[in-house]
């Protein structure tokens, strides 16, 4: 008893069409980038905040050439893993949370959110070594910080 | 009636131009008046000799001289409005071509100008930065630090600093 075999070309085609989009599709999904993005919620203060995690030296630097406080507390620290075109959210604190979309070619959008509500939107090419910040004055003599930064 | 209104009245007579009850009068007086009659005679001679040798005249214009000098007046009239509204050539082709070109010319140069005159606040402003805002009532200002390592977006909005304490926990 012989297996049939109907039109032998025809199936040799699909197998080879078959393989190369399996092939074209591993290439791409090794070809998307992903980027890693560090959130850090800060506080910025006149004063000295015993007890609280200082950012990192290049960070408060950068920050005190700018800003007239002296001393800034880490609040939270977030890190967000972003294939490219896709978007990520994360909550830095109670009623703030942000929206990350890795738009590719070292572009991302910022999205930030307060209490459900948007506040603003940025978009900009964000390279290792460079910071987006969003900023305001909190009540007191102070203000927030929301310090973006992509890792190498 | 002097003499001479009465050679006048003959004469009319004889070129037809009396009217009946006149001309009657006056032939009356023709069968009285003997030098009356001589004169009329002599002019009704003078007329028949004079009927065929006149040179004919004719006139210049239509009989309807008057209406026809006012027609042509009007018609000059609008020519010479015609002429004086109607641009020369160089003139035509000015309004057609150079003034429009002119007037595009005026509002590139007013928007170019607009461009590059926009006030310099000593603030550094990346070609690729896009900002997007949602609430209106929110004051934001946007400028980068003079090595372009930072950009900041500065509200005039305080958020709750506090952490959820789930996520804390969670942490």
């Amino acid at each position: 008893m012989s297996i049939p075999r109907n039109n032998p070309p025809m199936n040799r085609f699909k197998v080879l069409v078959a393989l190369l989009l399996l092939v074209s599709g591993g290439f791409v999904a090794a070809q998307a980038d992903s980027i890693t993005v560090q959130a850090r919620l800060i506080h910025g203060t006149s004063k000295e905040q015993k007890g609280k995690m200082e950012v990192p030296a290049a960070i408060k630097k950068k920050l005190a050439r700018v800003f007239k406080w002296m001393h800034y507390c880490q609040l939270n620290s977030r890190q967000l893993n972003i294939t490219d075109a896709t978007t990520k959210t994360t909550k830095l604190s109670k009623t703030t949370s942000i929206e990350v979309t890795n738009r590719k070619n070292d572009k991302i959008a910022v999205s930030l959110y307060s209490n459900g509500k948007m506040l603003v939107q940025k978009t900009q090419t964000l390279r290792p070594g460079s910071y987006m910040v969003l900023a305001g004055n909190t009540g007191t003599d102070s203000a927030w910080f929301i310090v973006l930064s992509k890792s190498k | 009636m002097n003499e001479n209104e009465t050679r006048l009245k003959i004469q009319a007579l004889v070129d037809g131009e009396l009217t009946g009850r006149e001309a009657e009068e006056l032939r009356a007086r023709l069968e009285s008046d003997g030098g009356l009659r001589a004169l009329h005679a002599r002019l009704t001679a003078v007329r028949g000799l004079m009927a065929g040798a006149e040179l004919p005249r004719t006139l210049p214009e239509s009989g309807d001289f008057h209406w026809s000098q006012i027609s042509q007046a009007i018609g000059h009239g609008e020519r010479e409005a015609r002429r004086l509204a109607k641009p020369a050539l160089g003139a035509n082709w000015l309004l057609r071509w150079v003034m429009p070109l002119a007037g595009v010319a005026c509002l590139v140069l007013v928007l170019s100008l607009q461009q590059t005159t926009m006030p310099d606040l000593n603030i550094l402003l990346s070609g690729d930065h896009e900002l997007e805002f949602t609430a209106d009532e929110i004051d934001v200002m946007t400028f980068n630090t003079g090595d372009d390592a930072m950009s900041i977006v500065w509200l005039d909005y305080s958020i709750d600093l506090q952490q959820d304490s789930l996520q804390l926990w969670l942490d």
